[in-house]
């Protein structure tokens, strides 16, 4: 009896190992012929013309409340004006989705469309991960988008992606504390140097410690915007130029120190994590004066804000007439290598760009759109209040002076070589000469291997 | 029955484990290993390139000896100073008290609570300014360091982290030494021994099979961190000033960000000889200090 127990136990043991490999291995198989042939398999059920839907599965990371009804009923809208492509949604969280789709790539079985991001697309181009989309594009398409957004697409004179969204960085202030301290609320700093004097004014200091800060470089905003705000342009260049132990950013790196110097340690970092924390914003709770930070931010504002009376503006200036330069990033839809049907893929990602979809999604998320055009129109639009047409005008405005930074394909991993450095310098471990020095050196040898 | 029939019904009963290790293990280590000494990219790439990972590990990516420095730190400390908190709470949880039961489940609490979760709250609580482990500190006059932000602190602040699910192993401690035979404590007792004595002369050597089996584990499971560095620094890449760029989190980075695969598999296979020297290691020592009863 005892004996008979075993077996049966054994037995059921295997099977249900074996069956668990199983199932796995067939159910993907199955999958991947289903997607291959998909044409063929959903034929029959299918309305189209000659019998034929394909069915795409499209990714992307957004799944809030906000995001995704938007853009559920894009997907919607483009399923109902055509009966050859039935685009199907599917959610994947922001920290899985581009690992995920790295694997189903290598597996052979990936999504048709994915949202990805806008400074990767060239690497991921040079490294295989993508469908070239050239062959589609037609000029109208092509112009449609902010010149830098669609040459971040480009990866050897092949387009390899369509824009969707963007952003850029500008001046907040607070428009109550700027008349409390006597500066005119519609006269924000254009200069460093003017941003560093209402910053004096604004200050509220007791006792040797700050209540209030005017203005200090990095709340809201990293090392890296300031360098490219006085360079007018990347510190490391697409070819691999690298600009970091330079005059501009010399001036930078002793700007913002000589602002740390005066506030102290202790307050920098207690107010910049309140930001990390989400506990309490100091913006809105009063106890900055201005900031830089991503126009998104207004979103935060307009919800939580309590009706507080704020500006926005571009960002300073390193003298007059060095240019407000700022920076952004992005996201474009994309086909992954190896998607069944990159025409059809193409077509929605088409649609997905244009105007009206673009114009919607602006609407709805209060979100730059990669569609210059439809940015505008939304510039305009009455889904927005008074103070949402004159943030998102601006940012509409300030792409002119928006750098993306697409990843320079001979050092792709510049960022975490030099971000301790600069850190270092902020935190006063190291010398501003000393860590330029050292970033400058650290990274030309990184570009010198990669060649 | 006889030996041999009772190996067979053994290997039988671990047949699911071997089919997954040969079919689900085996096979993604070996080609690490293949990979590791090729450009792998994951999807377009694969020569074969000798060496050159390996090489430029060691002699050139400064990044590499960081990550590696940060994880023998966090090694160091993390796995010493949880080991010994377990044994002293399992001891305190050991006696005879009334209410006990429910000290013991709040103990272990932290042990099934884990991942993302306590780590946000961990950053609640290390708040420089409002997090409530500073503002402790500032009934007794004393300033809290800037911990997560702070270059200095910031390792140290994650071993901290660690400590509070020591609870997990505090279980297995308390079990073996629940299992210790009252008739030593009775003889000790009435040899007039202390009751320090009877816990270094006593209790302890009888759980050092379990401390044994504690450490090599936890030093295994802590060269592995990796979440935490990646949900707790402030730009999941090892901030402030890569303080927190864990040997797993750099690995993570050159893997999926930058596609380099085959520097990663490299990695990992250099991580894999580390532990292994160190578990050996464990186990050489191990003969000297472990106690096991019937020996």
């Amino acid at each position: 009896m005892k004996k008979f127990l075993f077996l049966i136990l054994t037995a059921v043991f295997i099977l249900g190992a074996c069956g668990g490999f199983q199932i796995g291995d067939s159910e993907s198989s199955n999958s991947s012929e289903e997607d291959n042939a998909s044409g063929d398999t959903e034929g029959s059920d299918a309305e189209g013309s000659n019998g034929e839907k394909v069915t795409l599965d499209f990714w992307s990371f957004w799944g809030s409340e906000q995001r995704r009804p938007v853009i559920d009923k894009i997907i919607e809208d483009f399923n109902s004006s055509q009966d050859e492509i039935e685009v199907q949604h599917t959610y994947v969280p922001w920290g899985d989705i581009w690992t995920k789709n790295l694997a189903a790539i290598a597996a052979g079985d990936p999504p048709d469309v994915i949202i990805n991001d806008i400074n990767t697309v060239k690497l991921r181009a040079q490294e295989g991960q993508m469908e070239p989309i050239t062959e589609f594009v037609d000029s109208d398409v092509e112009s449609r988008f902010y010149d830098q957004m669609t040459e971040a697409t480009m990866y050897e004179d092949e387009m390899y992606a369509l824009p969707f969204n963007t952003d850029t960085q500008i001046l907040f202030y607070n428009k109550d504390l700027f008349e409390e301290a006597g500066l005119d609320p519609e006269d924000p700093p254009s200069t460093w140097a003017e941003a560093e004097e209402y910053a004096a004014q604004l200050d509220v200091e007791e006792g040797g410690s700050y209540e209030r800060i005017g203005f200090y470089p990095l709340i809201g905003s990293g090392t890296d915007v300031w360098m490219m705000n006085a360079l007018g342009e990347n510190y490391i260049s697409p070819d691999g130029d690298v600009k970091i132990d330079t005059e501009p950013v010399h001036d930078t790196f002793n700007w913002i120190l000589e602002q740390k110097n005066k506030y102290g340690e202790n307050t920098i970092t207690s107010i910049n994590s309140q930001f990390e924390n989400a506990q309490q914003d100091p913006f809105m709770a009063g106890n900055i004066g201005m900031m830089v930070q991503n126009a998104n931010y207004y979103v935060q504002l307009r919800d939580f804000g309590q009706d507080m009376d704020f500006g926005v503006a571009p960002l300073p200036e390193k003298e007059e007439g060095n240019g407000h330069t700022s920076w952004g990033g992005g996201f474009v839809a994309e086909i992954p290598k190896g998607a069944k049907d990159p025409e059809a893929s193409y077509k929605f990602i088409e649609f997905l760009t244009n105007h009206d979809s673009q114009l919607y999604w602006a609407e709805n998320n209060f979100d730059l759109v990669a569609h210059e055009e439809a940015g505008s129109s939304a510039a305009e639009s009455d889904e927005f209040s008074e103070a949402g047409q004159e943030v998102y005008s601006l940012m509409v405005e300030n792409m002119d002076n928006t750098l993306l930074t697409p990843q320079p394909l001979v050092a792709p991993d510049f960022a975490s070589t030099v971000n301790p450095t600069f850190e270092s310098i902020i935190s006063g471990n190291t010398t501003v000469e000393a860590g330029l020095e050292k970033a400058q050196s650290d990274l030309e040898r990184i570009v010198e291997n990669n060649r | 029955m006889n030996k041999k029939k009772e190996n067979l019904y053994g290997y039988i009963f671990i047949l699911p484990w071997i089919i997954g290790f040969l079919g689900l293990t085996l096979g993604p280590l070996l080609f690490s290993l293949v990979g590791s000494f090729t450009n792998y990219n994951v999807t377009s790439r694969m020569d074969f390139v000798g060496f050159a990972n390996y090489k430029e590990m060691f002699m050139y990516d400064d990044l590499f000896w960081t990550s590696l420095y940060n994880t023998l730190y966090f090694v160091a400390f993390s796995v010493p100073l949880t080991t010994i908190a377990a044994i002293l709470i399992s001891t305190l949880m050991n006696q005879d008290i009334p209410g006990m039961r429910v000290f013991r489940t709040i103990y272990y609490l932290p042990a099934i609570l884990s991942g993302v979760g306590v780590y946000l709250l961990w950053m609640q609580l290390l708040d420089p300014s409002t997090g409530l482990i500073n503002q402790f500190l500032a009934i007794f006059g004393i300033d809290g360091p800037n911990w997560l932000f702070d270059s200095e602190w910031a390792k140290p602040s994650l071993i901290m982290m660690k400590l509070w699910s020591a609870g997990g192993s505090m279980l297995l401690y308390l079990a073996a030494m629940q299992g210790v035979s009252k008739t030593l404590y009775e003889a000790a007792i009435m040899d007039g021994a202390t009751r320090v004595q009877m816990f270094f002369r006593i209790t302890l050597p009888m759980v050092t099979p379990i401390i044994f089996f504690d450490i090599v584990t936890s030093t295994i499971g802590s060269f592995q961190i990796f979440q935490e560095a990646y949900v707790m620094s402030a730009d999941n890449a090892g901030a402030p000033e890569n303080s927190l760029l864990f040997y797993n989190l750099y690995m993570w980075i050159k893997a999926f960000n930058v596609f380099d695969m085959g520097y990663a598999m490299a990695m990992s296979w250099i991580l894999f000889i580390i532990v292994l020297i160190l578990t050996i290691i464990n186990f050489k020592f191990a003969r000297r200090w472990v106690h096991y009863e019937g020996d």
